[in-house]
């Protein structure tokens, strides 16, 4: 049993720090009206561009959303808020994170279908504690030790 | 594995055949295209400067259907486009108002492709900032919004209009061919 | 007459290789090695018509040929020499008679080297090479002929695409991506000859890793130098931003990578066959999904040539390769069970599998983020975005974990780990570890990426370096060697371990680097008048001037920099321009980036008023950037080191020996 109780702590520990990590990694709640600002446009897609959030782009859209969120901000309305006016006028599209939790799943199911494998790769295929050592290691060894004592002649 | 038997076979179409149609039904789009999410709802209220150096406010359509036309010297298509929207302008004048959006442009080349193509004497809101466009939700010119006398966004081509559309979506907004 | 030279070249290069691909089929089956040989001389002389074909090409582009639409197209008579034979690759047509020169040479190359060996697998090897090498010329036959002509002829070209006329890098990113992209087809045919001839043991095993390592240094080279063409020209102050054809890359990268640690488990512990036979199977079809991406116009990126027919013919490709290589795979199931039964749970196999299924895990993953808004799409209409935000989410934990095992997989046992193993090897690099998050903690770091990134890298490193540090010392001891002798002998007597500690290092130092300047820079935008100054950390910029001039060696381009003066850390002028390129409607950025090892400071002009002399600049402090290079240049020196061939040091000692 004991053999089992260290993979099982460094597969609980890994799994434990992955959550931790989903959860913390998600943006900080911005403080100052200029992180919030900064935090929203990292999350809108610059219109006129590939694959850029509004916050990195350079365009006239660009700069055009970033001045309306500021200046949304300074009326008083919540990030959420001023999200969905651009989806509203822009469809989800303009969300760099799908609304969908589908997509969350997505990672997940991956891992949790990666561990399954592992776990059934170790269950199924415990070998039994009198099996023999592999003969290439045996060789592989052999080889190496073959090597180095030529090795030492060389020198 | 092998006790798997012949039903491993499946694998294969299971796993190729819908990751092949996934990236067929990519294929035929254009990724640029992005349904508007304005269809059917009010227009949002916009304003602005025009190039005659009036103030020009959406509010000034009530009761009328217009086209608004975002476009820009320096877009190709734009030009292609123009003599469609000239006819309209000229063939339903009294029934139905033009508004082009200036998009990213100056209005010295916007006077110079005016002098060029035609003027249809429409009022053209100089958007420098890019204010407009983004309350319309715009992502490059060509685009037009077909809006009714109620002011209910009824249709939104993304790149240049063509006869078959202008065929199609005027009568939406109230206007027979 | 050269384009009609270069059009006939691709038309005798799809004989040549349909040829090649027959020839070698039936002499397989014969096992009539004249057959073979006529076969792979067809395959070198396919080699010799695409560099006939590339060839006419470039002279095309460089007498500014305007019969040719490609030319029309990526040329103008004033673009300078060097941009015109880059555009080689610049666009649709030209990359695609670019990839089909490299895959070419890539076979002509397997096939030479293998020429005296492998003869049951190598027939195969060379069909499913020369099948890749035909699909090539036959895009360029039908859909995507490069030498397509016009009439009348064009009196003035378009000039390239401005972003690619941009900076010199271009020269460089594509020819090494897509020499990692083609050179993945050399493991992917040596897997389908083992699968066709049955002889799944562990010969080709053997050849691929070495053949898979070569590619992929040039891919994980072209990725990162992909990275900094993006850093260095696009103006953003970022990097990589999870762009489709980004992703693209990364997926093969990712199989590949995968692959490489699955065949050493394959290969010493006779497990995890078939799984390394699927990862040879996704790596290729990733590289030919890569392809697609960028040409058939699907997604809309920075990178993608958005056109033509070319589309189906690469959807069919893709169907067919997977569809193919699956089947194999599936009627070989039977007989590709495990040798023997796998190792303890703590062992290094165990660690390789973990490390597999997370590379895959993390596949999985870009690639469902990169096809989501075609699936969505597909389904309901609507149009939706994976960008930054969800990959790095998604994305930073699972390469975090990868950190990790990086660190415990070559440092455990083949076959299983004692609890004092684990304790005398793992005590102190945690300890390390621990430390230096600490440290960070201590210098006020709050963020989890770079502490954790920290931690694990500091673990990592500690790992490796004990571990050379004993040997090192017991070679040392036993031979009288002083220690830096005795450290290298030991590792260039194992290249293939120490070179896969240095790749891990150079990963290390990437993944800090990363992780700190994604989570701790600044930025600032201002607007400045000439005189007027702006403090950015520890750096004060003031603006001097703001310069119009057509650029010296192109005139039709017109640039408008800010030259400013920097005083802090790296003082001296600096400028930053915005360029205007007649074929764009845009202004291409032309950041101005300072390096040093602590931080960038990146100035990019967002715009200009003429009028005042003012200019708006994004000022960025991106700390440690520098350091992505240096990591991403060890990764590349690392996997060098390690396929080094052997034969070549025994004949230099034996020289310096006489």
């Amino acid at each position: 049993m004991r053999r089992w109780a260290l993979p099982a702590a460094a597969l609980a520990l890994v799994a434990l720090a992955v959550a931790v990590l989903l959860v913390v990694l998600q943006p900080a709640p911005a403080a100052t009206r200029q992180e919030q600002a900064r935090a929203l446009a990292a999350e809108l897609r610059c219109p006129d561009c590939e694959s850029l959030s509004v916050a990195e782009s350079r365009t006239a859209a660009a700069a055009a959303i970033r001045a309306e969120i500021e200046e949304q901000l300074a009326a008083g309305r919540s990030p959420a808020d001023i999200r969905d006016t651009f989806v509203a006028r822009y469809g989800e599209w303009i969300l760099l994170q799908p609304m969908s939790p589908l997509i969350w799943l997505v990672p997940i199911v991956a891992l949790l279908a990666g561990v399954a494998v592992f776990g059934w790769w170790l269950r199924g295929r415990r070998p039994s504690p009198s099996a023999p050592t592999d003969a290439r290691d045996i060789a592989a060894v052999e080889r190496q030790r073959i090597r180095d004592e030529a090795d030492l002649l060389d020198g | 594995m092998s006790r798997l038997g012949r039903w491993r076979w499946l694998l294969v179409p299971v796993l190729v055949l819908p990751i092949s149609w996934l990236l067929f039904t990519g294929l035929g789009r254009d990724p640029r295209t992005i349904p508007s999410p304005l269809i059917g709802k009010p227009l949002p209220s916009i304003s602005g400067t025009t190039l005659d150096g009036a103030q020009w406010d959406s509010a000034s359509l009530a009761g009328k259907p217009a086209l608004i036309n975002v476009w820009a010297s320096w877009c190709a298509p734009c030009v292609t486009e123009h003599p469609l929207l000239l006819d309209v302008a000229r063939r339903d004048a009294g029934r139905l108002q033009v508004v082009g959006v200036l998009y990213q442009d100056t209005a010295d080349s916007a006077a110079a492709f005016k002098a060029r193509h035609g003027d249809g004497g429409w009022p053209d809101v100089d958007d420098a900032s890019g204010r407009v466009a983004v309350s319309l939700g715009v992502t490059g010119p060509p685009e037009t919004f077909f809006v009714d006398a109620a002011g209910i966004v009824r249709y939104h081509q993304v790149g240049p209009l063509t006869a078959e559309v202008l065929a199609q979506q005027l009568p939406l907004i109230g206007i027979a061919p | 007459m050269i384009p009609t030279l270069g059009h006939v070249a691709v038309l005798v290069g799809l004989a040549a290789t349909l040829f090649a691909a027959a020839t070698f089929a039936v002499g397989a089956r014969r096992g009539d090695a004249a057959l073979v040989l006529l076969a792979r001389r067809a395959m070198y002389a396919a080699f010799g018509l695409a560099a006939l074909a590339s060839g006419a090409m470039i002279v095309s582009l460089l007498s500014h040929d305007f019969s040719v639409a490609y030319v029309v197209r990526n040329n103008a008579t004033t673009t300078p020499p060097f941009y015109s034979v880059i555009s080689l690759w610049a666009a649709l047509q030209g990359s695609i008679l670019f990839w089909t020169l490299l895959a070419t040479g890539w076979a002509a190359l397997v096939l030479h080297r293998f020429r005296n060996r492998a003869p049951a697998l190598v027939p195969w090897v060379g069909v499913t090479l020369a099948l890749g090498a035909a699909f090539f010329f036959a895009v360029m036959t039908w859909p995507g002929d490069p030498f397509e002509r016009i009439s009348p002829i064009a009196a003035e070209g378009s000039g390239p695409n401005a972003l690619l006329q941009n900076h010199p890098f271009m020269g460089l990113h594509p020819p090494l991506l897509y020499l990692g992209y083609t050179g993945l087809a050399i493991p992917f045919a040596f897997g389908v000859a083992a699968l066709v001839t049955g002889r799944t043991d562990e010969e080709w095993l053997g050849i691929v890793r070495r053949w898979t390592l070569v590619p992929w240094i040039f891919l994980t080279a072209g990725i990162v130098a992909g990275a900094w063409w993006s850093y260095q020209v696009l103006g953003w102050g970022g990097y990589w931003a999870w762009d489709p054809v980004e992703n693209a890359a990364l997926l093969p990268w990712l199989t590949a990578t995968a692959f490489i640690h699955s065949s050493m488990v394959a290969e010493r512990r006779g497990t995890l066959r078939v799984w390394s036979h699927l990862l040879v199977v996704l790596t290729f079809w990733l590289t030919l999904f890569g392809t697609f991406m960028t040409r058939s116009g699907v997604v809309a990126s920075v990178h993608s040539f958005t056109e033509s027919g070319i589309g189906a013919w690469f959807l069919g490709a893709l169907a067919v390769t997977l569809a193919v290589g699956l089947s194999l795979l599936v009627w070989r199931l039977p007989s590709l069970g495990d040798r023997r039964a796998a190792g303890e749970p703590v062992s290094r196999e165990s660690a390789f599998l973990f490390n597999n299924v997370l590379f895959l895990a993390i596949s999985v993953t870009v690639l469902v983020g990169t096809l989501y808004p075609l699936a969505v799409e597909a389904v309901s209409g609507q149009k939706v975005s994976v960008g930054a935000p969800w990959f790095n989410r998604v994305g930073a934990p699972a390469f975090v974990a990868l950190l990790f095992l990086m660190g415990i997989g070559p440092a455990l046992p083949w076959g299983g780990a004692s609890w004092r193993t684990v304790r005398e090897r793992f005590g102190i690099p945690i300890l390390a570890g621990l430390a230096g998050v600490a440290l960070g903690l201590l210098l006020g770091l709050r963020q989890v990426a770079p502490l954790a990134a920290i931690g694990f890298a500091l673990f990592v490193l500690v790992v490796m370096g004990d571990e050379v540090v004993r040997g090192a010392r017991a070679r040392g001891r036993s031979r009288g060697e002083s220690p830096p002798a005795a450290a290298w002998g030991l590792m260039t007597h194992n290249r293939r371990r120490y070179g896969g500690y240095v790749v891990h290092a150079g990963i290390c130092v990437m993944a800090v680097a990363i992780a700190v300047s994604a989570t701790m820079g600044t930025d600032v935008t201002a607007t400045l008048r000439p005189g007027q100054t702006l403090t950015v950390g520890a750096y004060t910029l003031r603006h001097d001037r703001l310069v119009t001039e057509p650029l010296p060696d192109d005139a039709r381009v017109r640039e408008t920099r800010a030259e400013l003066t920097v005083s802090g850390p790296q003082s001296g002028p600096i400028r930053t321009a915005l360029r205007d390129y007649p074929s764009s409607t845009t202004p291409i950025a032309t950041p101005s980036v300072r390096s040093s090892f602590a931080e960038d400071l990146y100035v990019t002009l967002l715009g200009y008023d003429p009028a005042t002399q003012a200019a708006t600049l994004h000022v960025f402090i991106n700390p440690l950037v520098g350091w992505l290079w240096i990591g991403g240049a060890l990764v590349a020196l690392g996997a060098l080191f390690a396929i080094w061939p052997e034969r070549r040091r025994a004949v230099a000692a034996a020289a310096a020996a006489a």
